[in-house]
């Protein structure tokens, strides 16, 4: 911290040692408190994204605090006197610290990366991304084509402005999306139109999905509760409304679910894009700018809900 | 409403060696603001205010904004209306404030660093100006075309951004295209001229290590602009022809890929970032000196540590696509290259401390910007390493915690540099002193203001908030409601500044040449310098810059040219 | 350097010229981008795409684009040899190896118009179209500027004293043309032998 290393003054090196040690210790606590910043974690990757996000906020405030007391210091003790214009001691730079400074960073953002690399490959999130005909994607309203999809996958409908969610196994559809617990699973995105992202805050995961392309997504939920999807790559007029429940059942209650869904009858999902368009025509002049207009509820055999009480 | 021009020296010497105004020249009126002039200080003054002006429509924006966002729902303006005005704010706030303020600066401070006259290509010049009010035009006429301005986003992402509801052929997004576009025009226009001027018309003696870090810096950037901005005009050329002609280049449709887009998009908007924060690290390396009465620390490495910057900056755009179909192992590589740029990045911190460090600090008005903009920088810098981790950025892409990463680069560190910078060489090209207590004033209610806009972002980002949202869910609130507090604040903010720059400019105290007793060539002009700066009379530059302390004169007859210009002063 | 040439200080517009070159240099560094931004744009469509070429589009034929092709690169040359005896102050070969450079080239744009005519595919026939109408349209335009450009240096070869000054604007034309030529070499590169 100081670039004068001439003779060395020993109150200085205990009271800069006691001050770092104060500031790893803040450091510390600001970095374990760092884990309450976050929503519930319901999902296998939100520990590991947590945990590094918890080491690099340590390391992060310590860099900050450093930075902070230097300039503090100097404000505070190395300010000129009023009306004294003289300059200071041209110090014009020193090779070695600038060679410590290259290195220490250098090595600590290598660090970071080396461990962010491991938990992505521990995570094994991201499956192929194979181009498709969106010609193909894009099917007549009506419920769950059976025999296009590989069966242990879910496969998740994005449009101008709902959600849907399609279980090839059990011929189920629905506007709510309900997971087995601790069960990996295997989602297969796909857009009819815009871009859109595929959030859930609680699981720590988001992949946006690409009209034209299937993307192979992987996760296991970990946490019984009620969560929120959220559309994270802006979509158009109702992108904001674009939400959906996201329910973590046990494995029986889950199983019950669908074996219940696939009795019911097809019926229109959640879409308040649509509600919200329709309380809208009735205004004149209608309010706003142009939109476009929302996509046609799907047809689904759970509407479900997305404005129960929701965990995160 | 603008000072005399400088008397004529008298003495036969100064013929010599002390820059001089042509005897017949007409006394220089206000007017000339206002026309096409070919003078780099006028434009770099047209560029300033300009940008100003539509930094207050840009702020406007972001109140209604902050309005809309005070409350969970969507209660204040209709979604469409909300999703234009963020387009337009992010729009109207770079391309018509902050990459104007900065070419303004460039055109105040290159030539006179660099003791050019004037720019290497003046007309072009001005071309590359008035451009700029016309594509403001164009974006501001945007609101009243039918079915309103463009509202997918300063990235326009297709296919949003080729859906084109109306149909027209003349939409607000085909409107902003031909803006953008323009925008680029003007701006390759205007680096091609910084980077000519910088290379060629530097001040005999004035070798690169010579050279002050602000032009290091400008240089980088623009070279920044010159690579990476044709690329964003390819993208968008096929944009616009998706949108007008039906092309398929991005439409899925036609077998064309929206992620593409993205491609082009970031290679130049990452960049595009560092041609904003470069020549704003140049304006702290200036100060930081200044007020600290010592040397830059470590000159040379601060010079190359922009050039540094340059090359990564250009290998790490799909770090704004983790998230977007982009595979794993440029997931990896991306968040490498991305990492390293905090090496160069933490050197110049790092000599800034160094700089100040047992200097003898003067808390004037430019540097408590420089120092409130320098803790914002490394707030953004550790929350941008935090993003380039793949993990966390999956999760926190797309949320306010990007918008708070960037609010603190761009307002925190940047806009805070740039008040620095006015505040700093307003008496140089005015002749006009500031005044402290106002901008003292101002810098209190910025800090406070923007660190209370933008810290609350970070949280509601890491809650699960995505950005562009025009509502949310109430668990949000909280957070929601001090931001919009702060940028409340930040809106008041600008009045004293405004004050400030009016009042002193008609009537502050006159300025001498060199109030902040500073070392570079634009010091050794008169306030305001005349039209051609130095003319024929330029001075041989003998040492680096930033000699604080060690009695080195920067120029040959240093001592002969200072007296002059207290005699000219003195005169006057 | 501007900042020591004793030049009167005649219109402050064009005080400060001695520096065309290297911002026309500049200028063309920064061109060729937008250009390596399609050529990557096509690659990537290409390598990504289901079906490439349209509906009822077998390929595109090649022997006549090769013709072309040897004309525009040919050009290259004669424009050296123009510039070669204006260096040597034999002004009427020069006007002589410049026409024929115009020529060639506009016999390249003849010959690209004719080619556009006969496609089977337009320029919303997917990405295969959109591409090579693009590419080969703005390339095209390139030509058509160089030729421009090289009609105004003509003229200006008739004006007496017009090249006293110095002969920056050939040079900037030349150069340019150079540009087009190797962009248009990339390009039936990309476009006509990688079909596969």
């Amino acid at each position: 911290m100081t670039p004068s290393p001439s003779p060395i003054n020993r109150p200085a090196v205990v009271a800069v040692s006691l001050w770092v040690g104060l500031l790893i210790g803040i450091s510390r606590w600001v970095g374990l408190q760092s884990y309450h910043w976050f929503p519930v974690q319901a999902s296998n990757a939100a520990p590991l994204v947590d945990g590094l996000f918890s080491f690099e906020t340590t390391i992060g405030t310590f860099v900050f605090l450093a930075v902070a007391s230097v300039m503090a210091w100097v404000i505070l003790r190395h300010r000129a006197e009023k009306y004294d214009a003289s300059d200071a001691e041209p110090i014009e730079g020193n090779t070695k610290l600038e060679i410590i400074w290259t290195a220490i960073p250098f090595v600590l953002v290598m660090a970071i990366a080396v461990y962010a690399m491991k938990v992505n490959t521990s995570l094994g999130v991201l499956g192929p991304m194979e181009h498709i005909h969106l010609a193909d994607a894009r099917e007549q309203q009506g419920g769950y084509p059976g025999d296009r999809l590989p069966a242990e996958s879910i496969e998740v409908v994005a449009r101008q402005w709902s959600w849907e969610f399609r279980y090839p196994e059990a011929g189920v559809s629905s506007t709510e999306l309900h997971l087995p617990l601790d069960q990996p699973v295997t989602f297969r995105l796909v857009s009819e139109d815009v871009l859109h992202g595929f959030y859930i805050p609680a699981f720590r995961l988001k992949q946006d999905v690409i009209p034209g392309r299937a993307i192979n997504f992987n996760l296991t939920p970990t946490r019984i509760g009620r969560y929120r999807l959220r559309d994270s790559q802006f979509s158009g007029t109702w992108f904001a409304a674009n939400q959906a429940d996201v329910v973590v059942d046990s494995q029986d209650d889950y199983q019950a679910w669908l074996k219940q869904a696939a009795a019911l009858p097809l019926q229109a999902g959640i879409s308040d894009a649509v509600v919200e368009y329709q309380q809208r025509l009735q205004q004149t002049p209608t309010p706003g700018w142009a939109t476009v207009k929302p996509a046609p509820p799907p047809q689904v055999n759970v509407p479900g809900s997305n404005a129960l009480p929701h965990d995160a | 409403m603008c000072p005399d021009p400088m008397p004529f020296p008298t003495t036969p010497e100064a013929m010599t060696t002390t820059p001089s105004l042509h005897q017949d020249q007409p006394p220089l009126s206000w007017t000339r603001y206002f026309g096409f002039s070919t003078d780099a200080k006028v434009i770099g003054i047209q560029y300033i205010v300009l940008a100003f002006f539509f930094f207050l429509i840009g702020g406007f924006l972001a109140m209604i904004i902050r309005g809309e966002l005070i409350t969970p729902p969507a209660d204040l303006v209709d979604r469409t209306v909300y999703n234009g005005l963020y387009t337009m704010h992010g729009t109207i706030m770079l391309f018509l404030f902050i990459f104007p303020v900065l070419n303004g600066l460039n055109n105040l401070l290159i030539p006179t660093m660099i003791g050019a006259p004037d720019m290497a290509f003046p007309r072009l010049n001005t071309a590359a100006f008035w451009l700029v009010p016309v594509f403001g035009l164009l974006l501001i006429a945007s609101f009243f075309v039918p079915g309103g301005p463009a509202y997918s986003g300063w990235w326009s992402y297709p296919p949003v951004s080729i859906q084109n509801p109306l149909g027209n052929l003349i939409s607000g997004q085909s409107l902003w295209l031909l803006a953008v576009a323009l925008s680029g025009v003007s701006s390759i226009m205007g680096a091609i001229n910084f980077v000519t001027t910088i290379l060629r018309m530097r001040a005999p003696g004035m070798t690169l290590f010579r050279m002050p870090v602000f032009c290091w810096t400008a240089l980088a950037a623009q070279s920044l602009q010159l690579i990476g901005l044709p690329a964003l005009t390819g993208g968008a050329v096929m944009l616009l022809f998706d949108l007008t002609v039906g092309t398929s280049f991005y439409r899925p449709e036609g077998g064309g890929d929206p992620v593409l887009y993205q491609h082009f998009f970031w290679f130049y908007s990452h960049p595009a970032v560092y041609v904003i924060i470069l020549p704003v690290f140049g304006v702290f390396s200036e100060l930081f000196p200044v007020y600290s009465r010592k040397p830059l620390f470590g000159y040379v490495y601060v010079c190359l540590a922009s050039f540094i910057i340059v090359g990564l900056g250009l290998i790490v755009w799909v770090h704004h696509m983790f998230p977007s179909g982009v595979t794993m192992w440029m997931r990896n590589l991306f968040m490498f290259t991305t990492m390293l740029i905090a090496v160069p990045t933490g050197v110049k911190v790092f000599a800034w401390l160094g700089t100040i460090w047992r200097g003898k600090l003067q808390l004037t008005t430019p540097m408590l910007f420089c120092l409130g903009g320098l803790i914002n920088f490394v707030f953004s810098g550790i929350t941008g390493i935090m993003l380039a981790t793949v993990p966390i950025d999956i999760h926190v892409s797309n949320t306010y915690f990007v918008v708070g990463h960037f609010h603190y680069v761009i307002y925190g560190a940047a806009v805070m540099g740039i008040f620095a910078a006015i505040y700093h060489w307003f008496p140089k090209f005015t002749g006009r002193m500031p005044y402290e207590g106002l901008g003292k004033l101002h810098f209190v209610l910025t800090f406070i203001g923007a660190n209370l806009n933008f810290l609350p972002m970070h949280p509601l980002g890491l809650m699960g908030m995505p950005r562009r949202v025009s509502s949310y869910d109430p668990e949000f609130a909280f957070w929601n409601v001090l931001a919009s507090l702060g940028a409340f604040l930040l809106g008041v903010s600008i009045i004293p500044f405004l004050l400030n720059m009016i009042s002193s400019w008609a009537r502050g105290p006159k300025a001498t040449h060199n109030p902040w007793n500073a070392i570079g060539l634009e010091w050794l002009l008169p306030s305001p310098p005349p039209v051609e700066n130095f003319e024929e009379h330029v001075p041989t530059v003998i040492s680096r810059p930033y000699g604080y302390g060690t009695g080195l004169p920067l120029v040959e007859h240093q001592a002969e040219i200072e007296r002059q210009l207290t005699l000219q002063e003195a005169s006057a | 350097m501007t900042t020591t040439t004793p030049q009167p200080l005649a219109e402050h517009g064009e005080a400060h010229g001695g520096h065309n070159m290297t911002g026309f240099i500049i200028f063309l560094c920064s061109e060729s981008v937008i250009f390596l931004a399609f050529f990557s744009g096509y690659a990537l469509l290409k390598l990504s795409a289901l079906n490439w070429l349209p509906a009822g589009v077998e390929g595109l034929e090649w022997r006549t684009p090769l013709l072309n092709t040897v004309v525009l690169v040919s050009s290259s040359g004669t424009i050296v040899l123009a510039e070669h005896f204006k260096a040597k102050d034999k002004l009427w070969l020069f006007r002589g190896f410049w026409l024929l450079t115009m020529a060639m080239g506009s016999y390249f744009l003849y010959g690209q118009a004719v080619e556009w005519g006969g496609l089977q595919f337009g320029f919303t026939s997917g990405t295969f179209g959109g591409t090579f109408y693009l590419l080969t349209g703005f390339h095209g335009l390139h030509v058509a500027t160089g030729i421009l450009l090289m009609g105004l240096m003509l003229v200006k070869s008739f004006l007496p004293g017009n090249y006293v000054g110095g002969e920056q604007g050939v040079q900037a034309t030349s150069l340019f043309w150079h540009f087009v030529d190797v962009i248009w070499i990339v390009l039936f590169l990309l476009i006509y032998v990688w079909q596969g």
